[in-house]
């Protein structure tokens, strides 16, 4: 046996080994993920005088650029409240948010209409709106791709904080062309920013981590086709297996071709899924439609059923 | 037909004439090859009169004009026709079925008729014979559901579901495997004139694929004819009666997971044809390249006239639309490609080559593209038209129009165009009434109504040292087509071709709704020498749209037709000539 076929079989075992180390996690703890919840509201939410059990953040760029905060009416007599802090507007058009289990929203510029309001230098960046201050800043900005010919307009596409092992995962589509998928997925420290671990060659939209189907996945709809792809976690939350393809989303719902925005799973364990159309440009439309699509699993058969679409 | 359209119709766009260039035509020629560029797109307004669309038009006219308005399951049997005479009758099933501003009814049709499924029905009507009616509304693209209970003789439960279309009837599935297999487009694709039996998917035993109409939200449906290990789709509107395109793709274990549906059909050819590469065209003593770009609109370059480069690159790099109640609102939209792009208007339609006509003579072609929202003509949405024009004697316009419709009737429209030359002895120079005067620096210049002209026609003139070169006249509603005038801001500015200062595509280089010379060029303009240089040219009009009945510019409006909404369209051209000089 010649020497870098030993040198081989012994960094096998080391591998094996560390694998066998791995800690497991149980049926019923699986099972919880994505469904047993853990996000809390900002503490700054209260100081403002807002009830925190009718406040949400939005985006919603109709009348506003950056995050607002919108206070549901109490009554029918009731009037709907906003706000928002100086930093949330400072960054141009903000995409999807995510909270954590302390109360810090993380969110990510996204080009609205036109490139204007959204410099090359927050294309893959991640900001961060402090729980107790309300301040957003900056969290971290992941590596990416200044120029490449025909690259596309948009950076990141999704977020979401996974609350069984407390990690963020991003999606960014960065540096992707018509004929290269290009992006990646990225796992990132929650107090850090900083990224543990990254799957290349995907150019993926919305993000959930779930145990519905007895193994922890990350969930990842597809930008370029209607889809939704799964790839196996550790408990730790990195990466363990390929990219599976889990549900399809094509010819169904008015469009038939919509792309997973936000995934989600509701307390039924039904796999929710915001679908809407998106191809790769910067089309705004004055009617931005949405469909959600409910999916059950079927354990025996091993599949995602539709259950319902409004 | 309306006074706009009556100046417009000189375009042949609307007019239906236009020739349709595909990878490797007669007028334009490109190297692709992949199933999408092989694909046939038909123009969104071309409906083939044939015997069956003819009857069945007068069918649905027929129904138009009944009590109901609605056309009814035929044949059925006593119980079905009992059930639809009973959902006719009631209040909430019959919704719905007129236009918002008007009394006239919208097209409708029942689908099916058939005994409900015992989970379908309430509780209480178990014991009854209940049936459910589907209502199709071809206007509104919904479905309404009726449960009938017969013994009762009442609706006992009313749905509706909107983008929903429910299974078509029969008759319709034969006339559209009709349309398809007497189209000249499936029967040149197939090799042969093919029979109804041959719309028939082999793996499927089915005539006809699932298939959407996502853009136009028509129903839609696609007889598939197989021919070796391919198939072809074919996808017929039913609601307008006519052929969409088609396409190839692979059966077996390679056939397509994803259905070919109106928009990746429109997508993947125009994505393939146009905007991954180059076409060129050779017409007359016209020879110049053409492509969509990913924001800038459709670009030509290359332009010769008589074997001379005359243009080097033209194109519109941004839309801006501003509106004056709001100070500060409006839209900077790129346009181009439909995917993969910065383009917040995008291309669904393929160029188009047109003859222009003079006193019934050929002067000249034009070549046309629109980008277009995907809701337009609804409210906030936007459909923009580029039109190039070469004419025989030399001549060259670009030009470009907005159909409306936007957020309002208080909009100011202003393309800001660009053109870069070939000539590295160029001077710019100003008529000023009696004389010339060179532009010694980069500059910009608002032209107003009141500028004066050489021979009552051109404001400036690009020349070189050999004194050729190119007269500019700006549009004052002189060129018959509606146009009221460009009010254009001129720019001219040094070309460097190792910045990124237009030759490649542009971001958007301006805000939406500056009201001044500050849309963009500007920030190109250093104070720097530009006498017998390199020029660009940038030339940004003004059109400010109006709603006004017999006045609309810049506009489109809704109108019902068979009981389905079409659109008319008021288009504001605007654009400068260039006309050759002679040394």
């Amino acid at each position: 046996m010649n020497l870098s076929l030993k040198m081989f079989i012994a960094l096998l075992c080391v591998f094996s080994l560390c694998s066998s180390c791995k800690e497991k996690m149980t049926e019923d703890e699986i099972l919880t993920i994505g469904i047993a919840p853990c996000r809390k509201p900002a503490a700054f939410i209260q100081t403002l005088g807002f009830d925190p059990n009718r406040s949400a953040y939005s985006t919603e760029t109709d009348r506003y650029k950056g995050v607002i905060l919108i206070q549901a009416p109490a009554t029918e007599t009731d009037t709907i409240r906003k706000y928002q802090h100086p930093s949330w507007s400072k960054f141009g058009y903000m995409a999807s948010i995510t909270t954590d289990d302390l109360g810090n929203a993380y969110t990510f510029p996204v080009p609205f209409i036109n490139t204007e309001n959204q410099t090359i230098q927050t294309l893959n960046s991640i900001f961060k709106i402090d729980h107790s201050s309300g301040e957003m800043t900056l969290f971290t900005t992941l590596p990416k791709t200044d120029s490449v010919k025909d690259m596309v307009a948009y950076g990141l596409l999704g977020v979401y904080f996974d609350c069984h092992a407390k990690k963020i995962y991003v999606s960014s589509v960065n540096g992707s062309t018509r004929d290269k998928e290009n992006g990646s997925l990225f796992v990132l420290d929650q107090s850090t920013g900083k990224v543990l671990d990254r799957l290349d060659g995907v150019d993926a939209m919305g993000l959930c981590v779930g145990g519905v189907t007895g193994e922890k996945k990350l969930y990842f709809g597809k930008a370029r086709t209607p889809e939704v792809y799964t790839v196996e976690l550790d408990k730790e939350g990195m990466f363990d297996g390929k990219p599976e393809f889990a549900i399809s989303l094509d010819q169904l719902g008015p469009r038939g071709d919509d792309k997973a925005r936000r995934i989600r799973f509701n307390t039924k364990s039904e796999l929710v899924i915001h679908g809407i159309e998106f191809n790769f440009n910067l089309a705004g439309q004055s009617i931005k439609p949405e469909t959600k699509y409910a999916f059950g699993y079927n354990r025996e058969e091993k599949k995602w059923l539709l259950m319902s679409t409004e | 037909m309306n006074f706009s359209l009556k100046l417009f119709g000189r375009l042949s766009w609307l007019l239906g004439i236009t020739l349709f260039l595909s990878c490797g035509s007669e007028n334009g020629t490109s190297p692709s090859q992949t199933p999408g560029s092989e694909a046939i797109l038909q123009s969104d307004s071309l409906q083939l009169d044939n015997p069956i669309t003819k009857q069945l038009w007068n069918k649905i006219d027929s129904a138009l004009n009944t009590s109901h308005h609605v056309m009814l399951l035929q044949p059925c049997n006593p119980d079905q026709m009992e059930a639809q005479t009973i959902a006719l009758q009631h209040p909430e099933f019959m919704a719905n079925g007129s236009d918002s501003l008007s009394p006239k009814p919208l097209r409708r049709e029942i689908f099916n008729v058939y005994q409900a499924r015992p989970q379908e029905i309430p509780q209480a009507f178990q014991q009854g014979k209940v049936y459910k009616v589907e209502l199709y509304n071809y206007a509104l693209n919904l479905t309404q559901t009726a449960l009938v209970d017969l013994v009762s003789k009442q609706v006992i439960q009313v749905n509706t579901l909107k983008g929903s279309q429910p299974d078509i009837p029969l008759y319709l599935k034969d006339v559209a495997i009709q349309l398809a297999i007497h189209h000249p487009d499936v029967i040149k694709a197939l090799g042969f004139q093919p029979g109804q039996e041959d719309a028939l998917m082999a793996n499927t035993k089915t005539a006809l694929n699932h298939t959407k109409c996502e853009r136009s939200m028509h129903l839609c449906v696609a007889p598939t004819f197989t021919k070796g290990d391919k198939a072809l789709w074919a996808i017929v509107d039913l609601t307008d009666l006519r052929l969409v395109g088609i396409r190839w793709t692979n059966t077996g274990p390679e056939q397509p997971t994803r259905a070919v549906t109106e928009k990746r059909l429109k997508f993947e050819k125009i994505s393939e044809c146009y905007c991954k590469q180059m076409t060129h065209v050779q017409k007359g003593d016209w020879d110049f390249n053409y492509i969509i770009t990913t924001s800038d609109g459709l670009r030509i370059s290359e332009v010769k006239y008589k074997g001379e480069t005359v243009i080097n690159s033209a194109k519109v790099v941004d839309w801006h639309v501003s509106y004056s109640n709001t100070e500060g609102f409006g839209y900077s939209d790129a346009v181009g490609c439909p995917e993969f792009s910065q383009a917040a208007v995008v291309a669904v339609t393929e160029p188009r080559i047109s003859s222009i006509e003079e006193n019934n003579q050929t002067i000249g072609f034009a070549l046309e593209q629109n980008f277009s929202s995907e809701q337009w003509p609804l409210p906030c949405n936007y459909n923009y038209l580029q039109r190039y024009e070469f004419y025989t004697d030399g001549r060259f316009r670009s030009a470009a129009a907005s159909l409306g419709r936007g957020c309002g009737n208080n909009g100011t429209y202003r393309p800001v165009m660009r053109f870069s030359f070939p000539n590295t002895d160029y001077s710019f120079h100003e008529w000023n009434g009696n004389a010339w005067d060179v532009w010694k620096k980069e500059q910009w210049k608002l032209l107003t109504p009141q500028s004066p002209n050489y021979s009552n026609q051109y404001q400036y003139l690009l020349q070189s040292k050999s004194q050729k070169g190119l007269y500019i006249e700006s549009g004052k509603g002189q060129f018959h087509d509606g146009g009221r005038g460009d009010n254009p801001y001129v720019y001219i500015t040094k070309m460097h071709p190792d910045l990124d200062e237009g030759e490649n595509d542009l971001v958007t280089i301006g805000p939406c709704c500056n009201t001044d010379y500050q849309q963009g060029p500007e920030k190109f303009i250093n104070d720097e020498e530009i006498e017998n240089g390199s020029l660009v040219l940038w030339y940004v009009c003004q059109m400010k749209n109006d709603d006004t009945p017999g006045k609309e510019y810049c506009w489109s409006a809704s109108y019902l037709e068979h009981g389905v909404y079409k659109t008319r369209v008021y288009p504001c051209l605007a654009g400068p000539m260039f006309i050759p000089k002679k040394p």
